[in-house]
């Protein structure tokens, strides 16, 4: 409103604004030293010359990670399996977490309850296998996103959300006679944007980033997401899988491709944010149905 | 319009689990693509197997590699010589073992697997592998011929052999103390001979150069230096009897001298975190004067050095000596890995035919070093690789061995030492510097799998390092030593050093 | 008689809202199925904490024991110390990194230039993307005490430098600053899209009665989001007795043993080469009880001094 501000908010700006400075250098840094280190003769990376400029120039390990037919499997997987495991997670986890969020629901609290208990508890890592196999799930996309498609961490956050909505939107929807599917459909979902945008995100970071699903149940080369690409190609130049084994001593991944390897693999997901970030626009939404 | 929303919603959901697991049920269904281009490759050549007839599509589970075993050029050569189509399966890089134990509690089929050999004890001691003696018998002359009969013992429980041992490249070593030598000429100093003398260079370079001269990893504590001091190998034959180096007397003059080295700054403080790459990071960069190399780390390590000090030059120290003026070198021959057919597989006898096969004289020389004039040229009766065909269709060759060629492999095997000179000249000097001293091997080598041993050697293993890192960077007093050892015993030593013994006095009647 | 009566009301009033609100019932059915079969239907692997499981036996032939998991978990010499480093680094992990990103959403939250704000959102969350071991590299070669940034610093001011990662006293403090900055930008996004639920009539009344910047926040944002931190921290009390083994496991070495073996880094390390899947299940099940315990009293006491809770 006012175009004044008082000395301490003044005070407040420049401390707040400096602090991010600082705050985004911090994080941003280590990027640019991976870039700087991607582009740089591999001496010179071993050396530990490099940091925040390249030394030594050299694209060839980009264009080595791009034409690995590895990689690019791995990439079209990762990509598939974000859009459907998202698309497929934000659905489930939206219409369960609706009714969760309705006083009248009966029982709602034991529900609740049994969700709750699986954050907790879980029967390990053997019976799950078990089952996967049964279901005929071993080496198939389904494994890496349909356990995973209900989180009730997630649901837990939307139902908090629907929770906060104003309960006279309901009401008069009721009273023309409009059905909770048609409720949640019409009414309740367009208002949610900002927390579908942060769920979707959740989802499709965790997809993204998930490399144990895919290392217990994918052994076919076609289908490992590339997170797991990437943590093979780390683990298998570490010190730990390299002892005793001189062979794989002597095919170790040059710690500039390993750099490439990492940002080409973290790129794509960083992009999903800023396209989300619109719908975090503060108010609009609730301010336009009152409007 | 109630209803029929709610059942499009449900329907929605029904076809979208539907239409993803059918994607799924898709994909894998096109992935054979390789083994089925394989498939028809093999059938092209039906001349390469020897009976001529169709041969069943074999599954082998391999170790990890960072590679598509099926789409690797050795699969395909594989498969041509043998007539055999192969199906591959890798375990992960990490959490192997769980993943090994769920495929197989589980009756995954496989018809090979190639296992590490707490991999192999494990399985073998809970009846999952067959037993092959009589298999080896009857179709493996080839096996017969390429395994020497010191290597069958560590395939062997309770008499019957569970799989067929696959040796390494030999006797050889690995890792060397390098120095600056440009430091050491402009200092004036000499190779240190023994721990004493090393103590007085390491002085003298970081008096002159201002930094911390000898650096290390936490993986590599071992060698060299506790050599020196007597602790040779893991297990050590004293007097007759089988001591684990936990339990040497001279463990202690190790620890206390190698903390003597840290609280006086000549030991990397840093020790404790570095990792093989950091270590290389801090001698090239100027930071470290001495370190112990891999050779085969070599060619990277000089190559970084001259990046930064285009004038600097490696020394490698030879072995030091020990106080009674004697260089000893402690190598370890036992069996990397072993090749079992699990008893689910319906195929074992193809499998076996299969490994014969494999290693059949030429066969194996073709996918060891491939052929001559291509991948390989032979020079005063040693092996070079022509580059870059050799590793355009080699890389990955040892990955897929099953067993080798152990009167030749070893020979075969330095072909991949020549791919670099200076890789080579590094291997060269350490063999040759080793040559000079009295090489000991780690009298365990050739033991069999041993419940107690297999139980306790890993855990025991990381305790003992543990401590050890604690005692040489000080945070505990090697007073306690004693109490520690106890407490070793206590989580396993007594029974790992006892039913190592009994083997070992067992293998003397 | 009065329990049946009472039940059969209580089934008639659940038929009543059944035939009102069926849709709304019908809509649970895709969660509640996926939860049953893929999380309850291998519950039953839990028992084998009472159990001497193996693996190739399966679960019907290996024989019960009772608790002599949990026995041994208990009267491990080590147990005490490790669960005090577990719950020491986990309280200080909740007290300083909880809020955290809470004061972070509202900072951002001032920020008035948009780009700018957007920008450094986006910039902050980077880490997030980066494995344990690469975070760990960075901390060593910035700690480290061959040439490290902080430490040239340190010595710059005259000060006597530190090997933050060797030293018993400081450790923990480098575990705490690197999951923070690891996370804390992360974790700011569920307390940015809470903000836009805020309704922006409130401010405008704030502002016209004159409310300053830090008055609004007060009384409008901070309430306005106050539910949604509830809920994180009475889920993040669930993860008490993980104090974050992963990045332990990466970040430790024997010498600070003494202050950050937690119990998953003991269990991982007594482990070793031996896969003994009863006592690691046995491990979990304690640290679940406690989780859900403390999930429970959270909730219960939410509801009551806060009128509000999970469930």
């Amino acid at each position: 409103m006012s175009l004044k501000q008082t000395f301490s908010e003044k005070l407040f700006n420049v401390f707040n604004y400096t602090f991010f400075i600082l705050l985004g250098f911090s994080t941003l840094l280590p990027f640019i030293n991976l870039i700087a280190k991607s582009l740089s003769s591999e001496s010179a990376v071993i050396s530990g010359k490099v940091n925040l400029l390249p030394v030594g120039f050299q694209m060839g390990t980009y264009r080595y990670v791009l034409e690995n037919d590895m990689f690019l499997n791995a990439l079209k997987t990762s990509v598939l399996l974000a859009i459907v495991g998202t698309a497929v997670g934000l659905f489930v986890t939206t219409i369960t977490a609706y009714p969760l969020s309705r006083v009248q629901l009966r029982g709602r609290k034991w529900l609740l309850l049994m969700f709750i208990f699986t954050m907790l508890f879980s029967g390990g890592l053997i019976p799950t296998y078990l089952l996967m196999q049964e279901l005929g799930l071993i080496n198939k996309l389904p494994v890496l996103f349909l356990p995973a498609a209900i989180n009730v961490f997630n649901m837990l956050i939307i139902k908090n959300y629907f929770e906060g909505l104003p309960d006279g939107l309901e009401e008069s929807a009721k009273i023309d006679g409009a059905s909770n599917v048609r409720i949640l459909f019409s009414i309740i979902l367009p208002l949610s944007l900002p927390v579908l945008a942060t769920i979707a995100l959740f989802f499709a970071v965790a997809f993204w980033n998930d490399y144990f699903t895919a290392m217990i149940y994918i052994t076919d080369q076609d289908l490992k997401p590339l997170q797991l690409f990437l943590k093979e190609l780390l683990v298998s130049s570490s010190g730990e899988f390299l002892k005793d084994n001189v062979d794989a001593a002597l095919n170790t991944t040059p710690q500039s491709i390993q750099a490439a390897s990492i940002l080409l693999a973290t790129l794509p997901i960083l992009f999903v944010y800023p396209f989300l970030q619109k719908y975090f626009v503060k108010g609009v939404l609730l301010g336009s149905v009152k409007g | 319009m109630r209803k029929n929303s709610v059942l499009a919603l449900i329907a929605a959901f029904t076809l979208t689990l539907a239409a993803c697991s059918g994607g799924g049920n898709n994909a894998p269904s096109s992935s054979p693509s390789p083994s089925a281009s394989a498939n028809s490759e093999a059938s092209a050549t039906p001349d390469a197997g020897n009976d001529g007839g169709e041969k069943p599509e074999l599954t082998m589970l391999m170790q990890y590699g960072l590679f598509d075993p099926n789409q690797d050029p050795v699969s395909k050569f594989i498969t041509e010589a043998t007539g055999y189509p192969i199906k591959y399966e890798m375990l992960p890089a990490e959490n192997a073992d769980e993943k090994l134990n769920l495929m197989v509690a589980n009756k995954q089929n496989f018809d090979l697997m190639k296992l590490g050999a707490a991999q192999f004890y494990k399985l073998a001691t809970e009846g999952a592998l067959e037993p092959l003696d009589e298999l080896i018998e009857q179709l493996g002359p080839n096996i017969k011929a390429a395994i020497k009969d010191d290597s069958w013992g560590s395939a062997m429980i309770d008499g019957k052999i569970y799989a067929i041992p696959e040796t390494g490249s030999g006797i050889s070593v690995g890792e060397e103390l390098v120095v600056r030598q440009d430091w050491m000429d402009e200092l004036g100093l000499q190779h240190p001979t023994n721990p004493d003398e090393l103590y007085e260079v390491l002085k003298a370079i970081k008096e002159a150069k201002n930094i911390v001269p000898l650096t290390g990893t936490k993986d590599s504590i071992y060698g060299d230096i506790a050599t020196a001091f007597g602790v040779v190998n893991e297990w050590n034959d004293i007097d007759g009897k089988l001591v684990h180096k936990a339990e040497l007397p001279e463990m202690k003059q190790f620890l206390a001298y190698m903390n003597k080295l840290y609280s006086e700054g000549l030991l990397d403080s840093e020790m404790p975190i570095n990792t093989s790459a950091k270590a290389i990071e801090k001698f090239s960069s100027g930071n470290a004067a001495m370190y112990k190399l891999a050779w085969w780390s070599a060619s990277s390590a000089e190559a970084a050095l001259k990046q930064n000090f285009p004038e600097a030059k490696i020394g490698i120290i030879p072995y030091l000596k020990s106080s009674n003026g004697e260089a000893k070198v402690g190598v370890n021959l036992a069996t990397t890995w072993f090749i079992a057919v699990p008893k689910v597989s319906k195929l074992k006898e193809d499998a076996i035919k299969l490994i014969d096969a494999k290693l059949e004289k030429d066969t194996f020389k073709g996918l060891a070093i491939g052929q001559e004039g291509v991948h390989h040229e032979l020079k005063d009766g040693k092996y070079y690789p022509i580059l870059p065909k050799f590793n355009d269709d080699l890389t990955n060759a040892s990955v897929f061995m099953t067993g080798v060629d152990e009167h030749n492999y070893p020979t075969y095997w330095q072909a991949r030492v020549r791919k670099d000179p200076v890789l080579q000249s590094y291997y060269e000097a350490f063999q040759a510097n080793a040559a000079n001293t009295t090489i000991v091997v780690d009298p365990m080598s050739t033991a069999p799998p041993i419940d107690a041993v297999s139980r306790n050697k890993q855990k025991l293993t990381k305790l003992l390092d543990d401590q050890v890192l604690m005692y040489i960077a000080g945070s505990e007093s090697i007073d306690n030593y004693d109490t520690f050892l106890a407490k070793w015993k206590a989580e396993g030593g007594e029974e790992y050093v006892k039913a190592a013994n009994d083997w070992y006095q067992s293998t003397k009647q | 008689m009065k329990s049946a009566s009472a039940k059969r009301g209580y089934f008639a009033k659940l038929a009543t809202d059944l035939k009102r609100d069926w849709d709304l019932y019908a809509l649970l059915i895709p969660g509640v199925s996926l939860l049953l079969l893929f999380k309850y239907a291998p519950m039953y692997g839990i028992t084998i904490a009472f159990k001497d499981f193996n693996i190739f036996d399966g679960y019907a032939a290996s024989p019960w024991v009772g608790w002599k998991h949990f026995a041994k978990l208990f009267s491990s010499p080590d147990f005490l110390h490790v669960f005090e480093n577990t719950v020491i680094i986990s309280f200080l992990k909740i007290g300083i990194l909880f809020p955290l990103p809470i004061v972070i959403a509202l900072m951002l939250n001032e920020l008035r230039l948009m780009l700018f704000k957007r920008v450094v959102q986006t910039v902050i969350y980077l880490p997030h993307f980066l494995s344990w071991v690469i975070v760990s590299g960075l901390f060593i070669d910035l700690l480290s005490s061959n040439g490290g940034l902080v430490n040239k610093a340190l010595t710059a001011l005259g000060m006597e430098p530190i090997s933050f990662f060797l030293d018993n006293s400081v450790f923990r403090g480098v575990l705490i600053t690197s999951a923070g900055w690891k996370e804390t930008g992360w974790s700011t996004i569920v307390y940015l899209a809470a903000f836009a639920t805020i309704d922006p009539g409130l401010y405008e009344a704030a502002k016209i009665d004159g409310a300053g910047r830090m008055r609004q926040l007060w009384h409008i944002t901070l309430p306005g989001i106050a539910p949604i931190i509830l809920l994180m921290f009475i889920l993040r009390l669930g993860s008490i007795l993980e104090a974050g083994t992963e990045q332990i496991l990466v970040m430790y070495n024997p010498t600070v043993y003494k202050v950050s073996d937690v119990i998953g880094t003991y269990v991982y390390r007594m482990g070793i080469g031996n896969q003994d899947y009863s006592f690691t299940t046995a491990v979990g099940v304690f640290e679940s009880v406690i989780a859900f315990t403390l999930v429970i009293a959270g909730n219960a006491l939410s509801r009551k001094y806060l009128q509000r809770g999970i469930w």
